[in-house]
């Protein structure tokens, strides 16, 4: 049984910086994630002449990826306010497609002045989340009094093929979560990155990883177990280390991506999970506006979490057309809610059957 | 091996005798996979006794590799480049976790699935992951694959639980 995290070794995010085709800055992914105002338009960055979709959510001028990286570690670090010999004791872990994920993490620690790179995690969909339940848990185990997690990922022309080819992209330009009449995801910029520090070390607090639950669904290479069976597992996970209920989660940041399967899965773990707290809490994807940022999404949405229960204002639903049966839950679809609660979970689900929850508390 | 950490099983292909690793269905193209699932099958059929479901249930995959699946990677990329489309099958393994839900799904393994790029030895990486995840409680055991394509095929497993844990 998972213990609860002391007071002392809570993890807090102390620093955090974000950009993506909503914007550069907190305040860009907060406007527009209220609003529900999607970053979806064609494609110029490449040419998808070829392809059967041609839209995804992508910053008109977004540099490199190492250099957007390294921005948004110093950023967050300058956030969380780390002076050099804060960040001399300070190691990183990365989230990114695949190589060359060592030396870019080497390089990104040694131009921010880190003592170097911890972990690279290469676990798709749930690699930056992932990432922060380590991070989380380094600190709970008195392993590090502080970790930084960056991610990143730029809508490229490989990867975006391959999502074309696999029918996994929406054919009328828009994602619509746990919708009827959803037609799949859209690729989007994320670069990210948070300094998460034990509470007893830390200055700042934007708010506290409060729980975490990692797991594997043990049933397909690709798709989700039909009843989420996974991702039930991470939520209660993170619920029993967060020692709260579920009917003190106040927003629940979906996974969700627009999928008609995997969507139907989520709403299932939640519901199996929740029980009949997962008709009530309110539920919303950004991925509708900002896009599915692959390995990134989790760092993405997990800030965008935190930033929205610190306003006390809950994220728009986008593209929502209407209900879908095999999705019975309270959708944030026409404007945003007031926070509820301080507590919030942020979900992610991976190819095969990788499940994360992370259990936020704003401070 | 970390002082935590106890050896239940180990495997590595090839091993004497050992050829191409069988097909996984679905996964084509590339032995990436393959290897993974081979040795991984190898690992943990070599579990003395065989886990019961509810230990299993508690099990991770940690799968540790600097050039993933090199071979499909490489062919998407001259692909594209060309502006032609990939083959579909290309979608479903363009990540390592594929194959780890294979080996999940046939085992039976519910624990958490990470998949590394090493920043040091790979084995340590590895096995730190499997060290953190253990005592985390998101596992009492961890399977640990090692695979790379580069220069040539090759893949290690060990699993392994905390020390003086009973099976």
């Amino acid at each position: 049984m998972a213990e609860q995290v002391s007071a002392e070794r809570a993890a807090v995010v102390t620093g955090l910086a974000v950009t993506s085709a909503l914007g550069r800055g907190p305040e860009a992914q907060l406007a527009a994630a209220l609003a529900g105002t999607a970053a979806f338009a064609p494609v110029h960055r490449f040419d998808v002449a070829g392809r059967r979709v041609r839209d995804a959510a992508t910053l008109p001028d977004a540099g490199p990826l190492a250099a957007e990286l390294a921005d948004a570690v110093d950023a967050a670090c300058a956030d969380a306010g780390l002076d050099a010999a804060a960040r001399a004791d300070t190691t990183l872990m990365l989230a990114v497609h695949s190589d060359p994920g060592a030396r870019l993490a080497a390089a990104l620690a040694t131009g921010a002045g880190l003592a170097g790179a911890r972990r690279v995690y290469t676990t798709a969909c749930v690699s930056a989340s992932t990432a922060v339940a380590d991070a989380a848990t380094l600190i709970r185990l008195g392993r590090a009094d502080r970790v930084v997690v960056a991610a990143g990922y730029l809508v490229e022309p490989d990867q975006y093929a391959l999502f074309d080819s696999g029918k996994a992209l929406a054919t009328d330009g828009a994602v619509r979560p746990f919708s009827h009449g959803r037609t799949g995801l859209l690729l989007g910029d994320a670069v990210a990155a948070v300094v998460v520090e034990a509470k007893q070390v830390a200055q700042g607090n934007h708010a506290e990883i409060a729980g975490w639950g990692r797991t594997g669904d043990a049933y397909h290479p690709v798709q989700p177990h039909p009843e989420g069976r996974g991702l039930a597992a991470a939520i209660a996970a993170a619920l029993r280390r967060g020692g709260i209920g579920p009917d003190e989660i106040g927003y629940v940041n979906a996974n969700a991506t627009g999928t008609d399967y995997s969507d139907g899965s989520e709403a299932a773990a939640l519901r199996a999970a929740l029980g009949t707290a997962a008709a009530t809490v309110p539920v919303s994807s950004t991925k509708s506006v900002h896009g599915h940022a692959l390995e990134a999404s989790g760092l993405l949405e997990l800030v965008v979490t935190v930033l929205a229960l610190r306003h006390g204002k809950l994220p728009v639903n986008a593209g929502f057309t209407g209900p879908d049966e095999h999705c019975p839950l309270d959708v944030i679809t026409a404007a945003p809610r007031p926070a509820g609660s301080s507590y919030a979970l942020s979900l992610n689900a991976a190819f095969g059957g990788a499940c994360t929850a992370l259990l936020v508390r704003a401070s | 091996m970390t002082a935590r950490l106890r050896v239940l099983a180990e495997a590595a292909w090839p091993e004497p005798g050992d050829g191409s690793p069988p097909p996984v269905p679905g996964l084509v193209y590339s032995s990436f996979s393959p290897l993974v699932a081979a040795v991984a099958d190898r690992c943990l059929g070599r579990r003395e006794p065989a886990a019961a479901p509810e230990r299993a249930a508690r099990t991770a995959v940690v799968v540790v590799s600097a050039s993933g699946d090199a071979d499909s990677a490489e062919h998407v990329a001259a692909t594209v480049a060309a502006g032609g489309r990939p083959g579909p099958l290309f979608f479903f393994q363009s990540v390592p976790n594929s194959v780890a839900g294979h080996v999940t799904g046939r085992w039976g393994l519910r624990g958490p699935v990470v998949c590394v790029s090493p920043v040091g030895e790979p084995m340590a990486d590895g096995l730190a992951e499997a060290e953190l995840l253990i005592d985390d409680d998101a596992c009492d055991e961890a399977l640990v694959v090692l695979v790379e394509q580069r220069p040539q095929d090759c893949a290690a497993a060990v699993l392994v639980t905390r020390t003086g844990e009973t099976r």
